[in-house]
């Protein structure tokens, strides 16, 4: 993997922002930008959503299909998230097999939806050992304006609410719909010049050494957390991005999910 | 004197003494080097290893990797590769070299006695040849990490001396860890034995005293065989 | 809901330890011949070999960076390591824990000494009993400084994870297949900076506190080994102690 390409005079001005307690576009440190979220946008998968940050495009197409289950989870159904950072939507991605960033991205969006445990995977066994339902959670992010882990997990969840489960396709009876049991919201924070800032635009996601990335449910529990970059964090840090975590995604599902 | 330390461990307070493998943080030395920390003068750690990395002086032995008219890529046991231009030979050669036939003067594979003479920003390193030192044919090469070349020096040039009497050969030991021998096939190997059991021991004491021992009894044992 | 499997017994875990007992830890330096430098582990059950080549030569040329070393680091598991066989290669998991543990290391290499350069870690799990890559860690940490690259710390690492609701310290392989969440950090003793942080489960604040408090604590243990057996691996060849108490 080669380093990230950062442009120097950006960073500087970020930087400088910052000590001066300020943002490129205005915000407060523990702002979010405009979230939009479409539902039911893509008519052939079973649930979708288009969720824009700021000018962080992504959509999620949930499809639902009959599989077998892992052997040692015979009654269970299984979720496989994936997440492609297609050419389109930034300079630097490349088409080709996933890389290290959209496998983390996937990765980190699917431990928040397994830890909060808000699919109940019982629900989805057809006929136990033989035949479950998969779920295959798909994060297209179409433009990458910074911050894309947040949008793609509110994009996941918002696919997931009202999940359609498609029986009748395939010749079989059972419930249509799966209920989630929790609403897990991931709440993104960087480091800047020893400050806490919420939801790193592009450039401000490049100018931070780390980010740490925080997924909550709706009773404050913690179900996924991720640090990722080059710098390091004190222990006073983690817990100000954990507590803005947990204050942030309680706003963000009361309007949106 | 023989102090090991790792990187992060606390050196001294003394800011402006701080040396190579070393980092200063808040007003505190501290190691960056796993390796013997020196304080006598300015406060470094000799790393117990590591690549050889060139700077301007150093006198080396480099291997031929490629011919890049006018240059001859030079590998120098270090992460950076190095070029010496056709004109260096010019003092030795025949007559004028052209591009073509540089590989009769140095061929790929070869190994040449050189000077650093320039490390650049963009770690390009200019090399000038080394005349007074000639590889003639009928010598070995011994590789040995660099960080070992100062014992096999040894103090004054003490251990260095007492191997190429006690083992009756040329010896020409490089900075970048490369060390050529010339002599008999058996002095030779003698020779090539113990330069590899200093590089092993360098970082115990009383290794001169171990060094001889083990030379006095190899030629005892040598001559009693003569002897049968 | 998932049966709660009896992991903890009379106040102890099923393996004898208490809560913040690590398991065992082995550490060898200069294990292998053609590395520059490399380590070989054990925690618990857990076996790994790291090694690291360079600076060397960076390939392909336009991968570079004019200003500094390249870090690379491939975290790898064999097939024979864990009880179904894993298939040869890298897989999704292996590819985040990768950047995960290279990045752990982002702050401590100096890499600006070694422009152009590429640095390698390579860390392959021969034996696996959960927290292989806090094992990983903790062996390219001493393989990175035998290779003599320069380093502002050492980094340590553990996992914490929560079993029949208890915060406990390094889990095993039954404790983490069957518990309710596991948090591997990455740490700098020296200044109590964390380079690596993940958490999988479900825990409270309170929870996450609490298991970080414990964590970090376990990584100062951690460091000390990791330093003694750097030093010791000089200091068994002395011949004369005695020396190095006149300094």
């Amino acid at each position: 993997m080669g380093l990230e390409i950062v442009n120097d005079v950006r960073t500087d001005y970020v930087c400088d922002l910052v000590r001066n307690g300020k943002r490129e576009d205005g915000r407060g440190f523990r702002e979010y930008r405009n979230i939009s979220v479409e539902r039911d946008i893509i008519k052939r998968a079973e649930g979708s959503a288009r969720v824009k940050i700021g000018d962080t495009d992504v959509l999620v197409g949930v499809k639902v299909e009959p599989g077998t289950p892992f052997p040692d989870t015979p009654d269970k159904g299984v979720i496989i998230t994936n997440a492609e950072l297609v050419p389109l939507a930034s300079p630097k991605f490349e088409s080709g097999p996933p890389n290290e960033n959209s496998i983390q991205l996937a990765r980190v969006v699917d431990r928040g939806i397994r830890g909060s445990e808000a699919i109940d995977l019982d629900k989805l066994c057809i006929e136990e050992g033989e035949k479950v339902w998969m779920v295959f959670i798909d994060i297209h992010v179409l433009d990458d304006n910074g911050n894309m882990v947040d949008a793609a997990a509110l994009g996941a969840i918002a696919s997931l609410l009202n999940l359609r489960i498609p029986n009748e396709r395939y010749g079989l009876t059972g419930e249509n719909t799966l209920p989630m049991r929790d609403t897990p919201v991931a709440v993104t924070a960087v480091e800047i010049e020893g400050n806490i800032l919420v939801d790193p635009s592009f450039d401000e996601g490049n100018a931070a050494a780390s980010s740490v990335t925080v997924i909550s449910n709706a009773d404050g529990t913690l179900s996924g957390m991720q640090k990722s970059g080059s710098g390091g964090l004190k222990e006073a840090q983690i817990a100000e991005m954990v507590d803005i975590g947990i204050e942030k995604a309680g706003e963000i599902r009361k309007k949106y999910l | 004197m023989y102090q090991v330390v790792v990187p992060g461990d606390f050196l001294s307070e003394e800011t402006k003494r701080a040396g190579e493998g070393t980092y200063v943080e808040e007003g505190k030395v501290y190691a960056s080097q796993y390796g013997i920390v020196n304080v006598r003068g300015e406060i470094k750690v000799v790393p117990l290893s590591g690549k050889y990395m060139p700077s301007n002086g150093d006198v080396v032995i480099g291997r031929i990797t490629e011919i890049s008219s006018p240059f001859w890529i030079v590998d120098l046991a270090s992460p950076y590769e190095a070029r010496l231009h056709v004109s260096a030979l010019s003092g030795i050669a025949r007559e004028q070299i052209e591009f073509g036939n540089m590989s009769e003067y140095l061929d790929v594979d070869d190994l040449v006695v050189v000077k650093v003479m320039d490390v650049n920003m963009l770690m390009k390193i200019e090399l000038a040849l080394q005349e007074d030192v000639e590889l003639r044919r009928g010598g070995r090469l011994v590789e040995i990490p660099h960080t070992k070349v100062p014992r096999v020096i040894g103090r004054s040039g003490s251990m260095i001396k007492m191997l190429k009497e006690k083992c009756n050969c040329f010896i020409f030991v490089a900075k970048n860890g490369r060390i050529w021998i010339r002599g008999k096939r058996d002095d030779m190997a003698l020779a090539s034995t113990v330069i590899l059991k200093i590089a092993r021991e360098s970082h115990t004491s009383g290794l001169t005293d171990r060094v001889a021992e083990f030379l006095d009894s190899f030629r005892r044992e040598k001559e009693r065989e003569l002897r049968g | 809901m998932k049966e709660e499997i009896e992991l903890i017994k009379d106040g102890k875990r099923l393996d004898g330890r208490g809560f913040d007992e690590l398991r065992p830890i082995k550490i060898e330096v200069g294990v292998l011949k053609r590395a520059d430098g490399s380590c070989y582990l054990e925690l618990g059950d857990n076996k790994v070999i790291a090694a690291v080549y360079g600076p060397r030569e960076m390939h392909p040329r336009h991968a570079q960076d004019a200003k500094m070393a390249v870090v690379k680091f491939r975290y790898n598991m064999a097939p024979f390591s864990t009880d179904d066989r894993k298939r040869p290669g890298p897989d999704r998991r292996s590819i985040e824990i990768s950047k995960v543990c290279r990045e752990a290391f982002d702050p401590v290499i100096m890499r600006e000494l070694y422009p152009k350069t590429g640095i390698e870690v390579y860390v392959e799990l021969l034996q696996s009993d959960a927290g292989t890559r806090t094992a990983g860690i903790n062996a390219a940490s001493i393989a990175l400084a035998d290779a003599g690259i320069p380093m502002k710390d050492l980094v340590s690492s553990i996992a914490v994870g929560k079993i029949n609701g208890e915060m406990v310290l390094d889990l095993n392989a039954a404790e983490d297949n069957n518990g309710e969440a596991d948090m591997p950090i990455a740490m700098i003793a020296r200044t109590n900076t964390i380079t690596a942080l993940q958490m999988d489960g479900r825990i409270t604040k309170e929870e996450f506190e609490r298991g970080l408090k414990l964590a970090m604590g376990a990584c100062h243990q951690i460091y000390e080994l990791q330093r003694a057996a750097l030093i010791m691996r000089y200091n068994q060849n002395y011949e004369s102690k005695s020396k190095r108490e006149e300094e």
